[in-house]
């Protein structure tokens, strides 16, 4: 499938979860992204930080709420911002919603770093494109930015020591955004040098649209209908 | 006519206190391949950086001089335009690569230029296959080696037809054969399509082998230009460290007391990259650890240190182990350059290992305003002021100068007796002035062990 299509479609399967407020179709949006991010290389990150987020939205928002009639459990009085501590089925539901919700995004946003060909996207696009070629940019260098914190941690423990503990982990915060800086400028010389910027450029030829492409804007468009209608 | 021609360039990068170029006047020919050599901060990037237009227009400073490169003068026309005329292949490949996969990489820079769209796909199967990689058109960058992907920038750089090719360091990634091959195919294609070819280069052997002319720069003069055998005599007469190696270490019978012993160490990531490895280790010696790129070498000096467990056989190690990785200047995390050094050592002890490698007056300094061989002589002193039992160096001399590099083999020498030593390394050079005992990789396996002497026998 062409990269534009699939981006359509991602768009619309992420609109839908913004929309509606059903259980049963969020889990389903994220069984099914689930399965398809858990198909693609490099998807550990993205399965972690959508199931964490999604889980500390599920444990945490009902404690913090205060609504609902049908109290499950009442706890302490904490200062601000807690108040009681109580939780209720209302306040449960909820935070399924927005924790779904909340994985869901994330999780179609793992299958936009993955599993979509930024290239071809860059060039597909009539608008926006130094945005999309700076995100395309970033998305390339996340492995980069990943060894570099490897490499940090390497060296440290070659010296004797250990990257440990949060402290330990922020130590590498500073050095690791200096040297991104360092590669952006590199790269921005780089790009300049290679006629980035010259003004009228041209694309090399990409295949066309097939059925599958067309089928993918269907798709998407019946989506959002369907999901803005029944929500 | 001439390709290009610098006449009286003086330039002074911001805030510098001295000028990184100073009069320089060049004229480059059609098809000529042209070495630039000269120390760390000698002017050479800088010079590839003003044939391309990027100083001034995108690093700043004062520039006086004048620079025409295809008959415009690069005051007029930014890098931008330059680029119809002029490529660059950066020393790192991580830092130039914009695109995702092979092919679209390639083609980017065809596109920037408004080359006809039915023209760009041919133009880069055509570069890519130049240089042998055409099957890695439909591959994704993230899944290429260090080597697949300077061929990867060459192959954007020939792509758009330069009259005028500047690579910088532009073999890095790649061990001898590799480099030789690589900087020989370009030397030959850029003659058969009268491309002029500047390469800047550390490994000076190698960039005499493919030059026809020489240029030497200290404090951003030209102090040599000339054909390559004059230039090859010049040095010899002016500069004989850059044109004779080290001199070799008289090898010696060795019996100190082990402080690591690899016995029967295999490893894999995937595919085996180490099998049945046994060896030692004695305090007082240095050991090369020598091979192609793939040949399992890293993987052994991380194990070696107890960066990495063995996944078959087993390592006994006593004492304390430091490993200094490829790159050190990219991981360095304190805010000055003594902490830098200090965060695993005593402060006299800081201090010492600062003072051994030239950097004693830089030690308040931030790490990251140093140059880059700077940098990397302060991951150096990070791993000696520990005063390790263990000390693994992994290719210390790349990008490294030669006078650069005589001190390190001093240095390695002079503290030899305090512990063992590992050094990982392509270059034969130093390995023979350094090492009392060197070590073959080959498929994962040590394919041959010898005195430091012979060590032609070890590589041919």
């Amino acid at each position: 499938m062409s990269a534009l299509p699939a981006l359509l479609l991602l768009l619309a399967v992420a609109t839908v979860a913004l929309a509606t407020d059903s259980v049963v179709a969020l889990a389903a949006i994220t069984g099914i992204l689930t399965v398809l991010v858990a198909r693609l290389p490099g998807r550990r990150i993205y399965l972690w930080s959508a199931g964490f987020g999604g889980l500390t939205i599920f444990l945490f928002s009902p404690l913090v709420a205060h609504y609902g009639a049908d109290v499950l459990w009442r706890g302490p009085h904490l200062p601000t911002p807690f108040g009681w501590l109580d939780v209720t089925t209302e306040e449960i539901q909820t935070a399924a919603v927005l924790a779904l919700r909340l994985t869901a995004l994330a999780l179609a946003f793992g299958i936009f770093a993955l599993g979509i060909d930024h290239d071809r996207l860059v060039q597909g696009l009539r608008f926006a494109r130094r945005s999309m070629l700076a995100l395309a940019i970033a998305l390339r260098l996340l492995p980069t930015l990943q060894r570099d914190a490897a490499g940090l941690t390497e060296a440290l423990r070659g010296r004797g020591v250990e990257v440990a503990g949060v402290r330990g982990h922020a130590r590498l915060l500073a050095p690791l955004v200096a040297g991104s800086l360092e590669r952006s400028l590199s790269l921005a010389e780089a790009m300049e040098a290679r006629g980035f910027g010259r003004g009228r450029r041209t694309q090399a030829p990409r295949p066309a649209w097939g059925g599958r492409d067309w089928g993918a804007v269907a798709l998407a468009l019946l989506l959002v209908g369907v999901g803005v209608l029944w929500r | 006519m001439a390709v290009a021609r610098v006449e009286e360039l003086r330039f002074t990068y911001p805030d510098a206190p001295a000028a990184a170029l100073d009069g320089v006047s060049l004229v480059l020919e059609p098809g000529e391949v042209v070495a630039v050599l000269g120390a760390s901060g000698s002017g050479k990037s800088t010079l590839l950086r003003a044939l391309g237009g990027l100083v001034p227009h995108f690093h700043g400073g004062r520039f006086a001089g004048r620079v025409v490169v295809g008959g415009l003068d690069t005051r007029e026309a930014p890098p931008a335009v330059l680029a119809a005329l002029v490529a660059t292949v950066f020393q790192d490949p991580e830092d130039q690569i914009v695109l995702e996969r092979v092919r679209n990489e390639v083609a980017f820079g065809l596109e920037n230029l408004a080359v006809p769209a039915p023209e760009i796909w041919p133009r880069a199967e055509a570069a890519l296959d130049a240089l042998g990689i055409g099957e890695l058109g439909g591959r994704a960058i993230a899944t290429l080696s260090g080597g697949e992907l300077q061929r990867v920038c060459l192959a954007s750089a020939l792509a758009v037809a330069p009259q005028l090719l500047l690579l910088d360091e532009p073999s890095s990634e790649l061990d001898d054969d590799g480099a030789d091959r690589l900087l020989g195919e370009v030397a030959a294609l850029a003659r058969d399509r009268g491309t002029s070819v500047v390469i800047s280069e550390h490994r000076v052997g190698r960039a005499l082998r493919h030059a026809d002319r020489v240029l030497f720069l200290e404090a951003g003069r030209i102090l040599c230009d000339a054909p390559h055998d004059e230039a090859v005599g010049w040095l010899a007469a002016q500069r004989p460290g850059w044109v004779e190696p080290p001199g070799p270490r008289p090898a010696r019978a060795f019996a100190g007391v082990p402080v690591a012993t690899l016995d029967g160490v295999g490893f894999a990531y995937g595919a085996p990259v180490l099998e049945d490895v046994s060896l030692s280790l004695h305090r007082g010696e240095v050991v090369g650890l020598l091979g192609a790129n793939g040949a399992g070498k890293s993987t052994l000096a991380r194990i070696a240190a107890g960066l990495l467990p063995p996944q078959a056989g087993r390592v006994d190690r006593s004492g304390r182990a430091c490993y200094l990785a490829q790159d050190p200047g990219r991981h360095l995390v304190a805010e000055t350059v003594l902490e830098e050094v200090a965060l695993a050592a005593p402060l006299a002890a800081a201090r010492e290992a600062l003072a051994a490698v030239g950097l004693d007056g830089h030690a308040d300094r931030h790490p990251r305003d140093l140059s880059s061989g700077e940098r990397e002589r302060v991951g150096l002193a990070a791993v000696l002021a520990p005063a390790p039992d263990l000390l693994v160096l992994d290719e210390p001399t790349r990008g490294v100068d030669p006078p650069r590099k005589r001190e390190l083999a001093r240095l390695l020498r002079a503290q030899a007796r305090e512990r063992a030593t590992l050094l990982v390394t392509h270059d034969h050079d130093l390995a023979t002035a350094v090492c009392d005992r060197l070590v073959r990789l080959e498929g994962g396996r040590i394919a041959a062990v010898a005195a430091a002497a012979p060590v032609s026998r070890l590589h041919r």
